[in-house]
């Protein structure tokens, strides 16, 4: 896959603060690309350099293989940190400002507007919006032209559950397309519903970063239970590839070397070998717990 | 040239529709006229007559109406530089300076564009003391027009070069600044303040040097314009062989300002 923006040895530094240290990855074409990390990783700062507004003390980036420029960011929507509009101006004015500077038609203003569900507002001043209707004509205005990469940072700030709920499925709509989504959050759970790929940013220095699955390895195990915990716990010693056992109180964990049997085939085995599961359950890792061992193993 | 109309449309939307900025500079176009008018009655009503001619002169007939109503519209040089500080810090307070890059536009594009609407509108407020000027000019007119009428006209050319001058220097104060409030507090504090040190070191120490800061040398372009004959011959003529000077410095402080924001806002975080 070939590579829509491309970041060699980034760093950025305030003062004596490293808010990023020599950043490096590769963001592909077609994918939904979150950057994943806590408040003050350098999610944003990283944002701001690939989109011009912030300077670099070392390293360079590439946007579709090409020296970035003016006219390689008109082909990106990109929603930085806040809603920035002149208060002022109406919805749509404020879009025809957009529209022009990025040369894209006006007349794709109601559609974007439609999208977000803003077009009956579009009049309204931009200062007489609430938090998420600002947020949303930030979507808006990335939509723009229909661009191929959109940038989001944190875009679901200032969302109600269901703006939250809209923006997920939009952003999972413009992935099927074919869009290139670049998405910064601090939202474990908004990056495992919609990213492909991932990169881990911790104080500033990339931790990991690669397709979800192989950078946030989720484990597996089995959690099974019966009236005889102790004769369950010698069926489940000889099973091949078990790793380890836990014992809780009702029931047994088991943890394999890769990955754990069919929950079916567990069943008929223990039912064969004379016990009747009374709970069988297959668990997962959730995201946050891998993330946070992730940072932790960094941290230490 | 059409990217660069097309830029400068974009500029054209984003006032098009601000209230503010239509009421700012019809508080401009009519104060420059009215206050000329203040001063007008004030010369020709307030002051004895000698043989029917006032003792400050004729500031308000041609050629000397050239320098006495940029003389005052200078006084007035804060009223458009309170709208040129709001243009620049309302981009700073809504955060567009950034989104603008962040949309399509070079830095460069950004921030030459806002100087060329300073320069678009320091040329207009010219042009409003250009039509003040000949209306006084004819409304005091005894005589039949003669070329001597235009005498003096480069005066005007020292407005627009003094206007410029305390524009930029607003920019400057703007883009550091970046609060419309506390930006035009600081222009102010400045104003007076340089004006301060000029008095104090000229009377007490005697310098010149401060004859060529940068607000007062853009002022030295313009000397008070009443009752010139009781003006010693030997401050004129002062004036005259320094006015080069003071025009030459002049430009070259626009220069530097010039440098200076466009240097700025190209190298530093937005």
């Amino acid at each position: 896959m070939a590579s829509i923006l491309s970041l060699q040895n980034i760093s950025k530094s305030y003062g004596r603060i490293d808010a990023l240290k020599a950043v490096s990855f590769e963001v592909p074409a077609g994918s939904v690309f979150g950057i994943l990390g806590p408040n003050g990783s350098g999610k944003t700062t990283l944002l701001g350099v690939v989109m011009n507004v912030l300077r670099p003390n070392a390293g360079k980036f590439d946007w579709f293989g090409q020296q970035p420029g003016e006219k390689l960011r008109r082909d990106i929507g990109t929603l930085l940190e806040t809603p920035n509009f002149y208060h002022y101006l109406s919805a749509k004015r404020n879009l025809e400002i957009t529209a022009s500077i990025k040369h894209k038609p006006w007349d794709d203003i109601d559609r974007v507007l439609k999208i977000v569900r803003l077009y009956e507002r579009r009049d309204s001043k931009f200062q007489t919006f609430s938090l998420g209707m600002k947020q949303r004509l930030a979507i808006a205005s990335c939509l723009l032209g229909d661009p191929s990469v959109l940038v989001f940072d944190e875009p679901t700030n200032g969302l109600d559950p269901a703006g939250i709920a809209e923006i997920r499925q939009l952003i999972t709509d413009l992935a099927r397309n074919g869009k290139t989504i670049i998405l910064a959050s601090h939202l474990l759970a908004e990056v495992e519903k919609v990213c492909t790929h991932v990169a881990i940013l911790q104080r500033g220095v990339l931790i990991r970063s690669g397709e979800v699955k192989s950078v946030l390895s989720q484990e597996e195990w089995l959690e099974i239970g019966s009236a005889d915990l102790t004769l369950l716990q010698e069926i489940a010693g000889r099973l091949p590839g078990v790793k380890s056992i836990l014992v809780s109180e009702n029931h047994l964990q088991l943890y394999f070397d890769s990955s754990p049997p069919d929950a079916g085939w567990m069943n008929r085995h223990c039912f064969e070998q004379g016990v009747a599961l009374n709970f069988l359950a297959l668990r997962k890792k959730s995201l946050e717990s891998a993330f946070i061992e992730l940072t932790d193993n960094v941290s230490n | 040239m059409v990217e660069f109309l097309h830029t400068l449309r974009v500029e054209w939307l984003k006032v098009k529709h601000y209230r503010t900025f239509w009421i700012l500079l019809a508080v401009v176009v009519v104060c420059i006229p009215a206050f000329n008018y203040v001063i007008y009655d004030f010369t020709d009503n307030s002051f004895p007559k000698i043989n029917g001619k006032s003792l400050l002169g004729t500031p308000f007939a041609f050629p000397n109406v050239w320098s006495t109503v940029p003389y005052n519209a200078g006084i007035l040089v804060f009223m458009p530089v309170i709208l040129i500080i709001t243009l620049f810090t309302n981009e700073y307070s809504f955060r567009t300076h950034r989104q603008n890059i962040i949309d399509g536009w070079s830095r460069s594009r950004f921030i030459h564009i806002k100087l060329l609407e300073v320069l678009l509108l320091t040329l207009f407020v010219t042009l409003v003391v250009v039509l003040t000027c000949l209306y006084f000019g004819f409304l005091t007119r005894k005589e039949a027009p003669s070329k001597t009428s235009w005498e003096q006209f480069r005066f005007i050319l020292f407005y627009f070069v003094e206007m410029l001058d305390y524009s930029l220097i607003a920019v400057v104060f703007a883009m550091l600044i970046r609060r419309a409030g506390l930006a035009m507090g600081i222009f102010f504090l400045y104003m007076i303040g340089e004006q301060f040190v000029v008095s104090l070191s000229r009377n007490k120490y005697k310098a010149t040097w401060v004859n060529y800061l940068p607000e007062e040398v853009s002022d030295r372009l313009i000397p008070q314009p009443f009752a010139r004959k009781l003006i010693s011959p030997e401050n004129t003529a002062y004036w005259e062989n320094h006015v080069n000077g003071y025009f030459l410095v002049s430009i070259g402080y626009i220069l530097i300002f010039i440098f200076l924001i466009s240097w700025r806002f190209r190298k530093s975080d937005l």
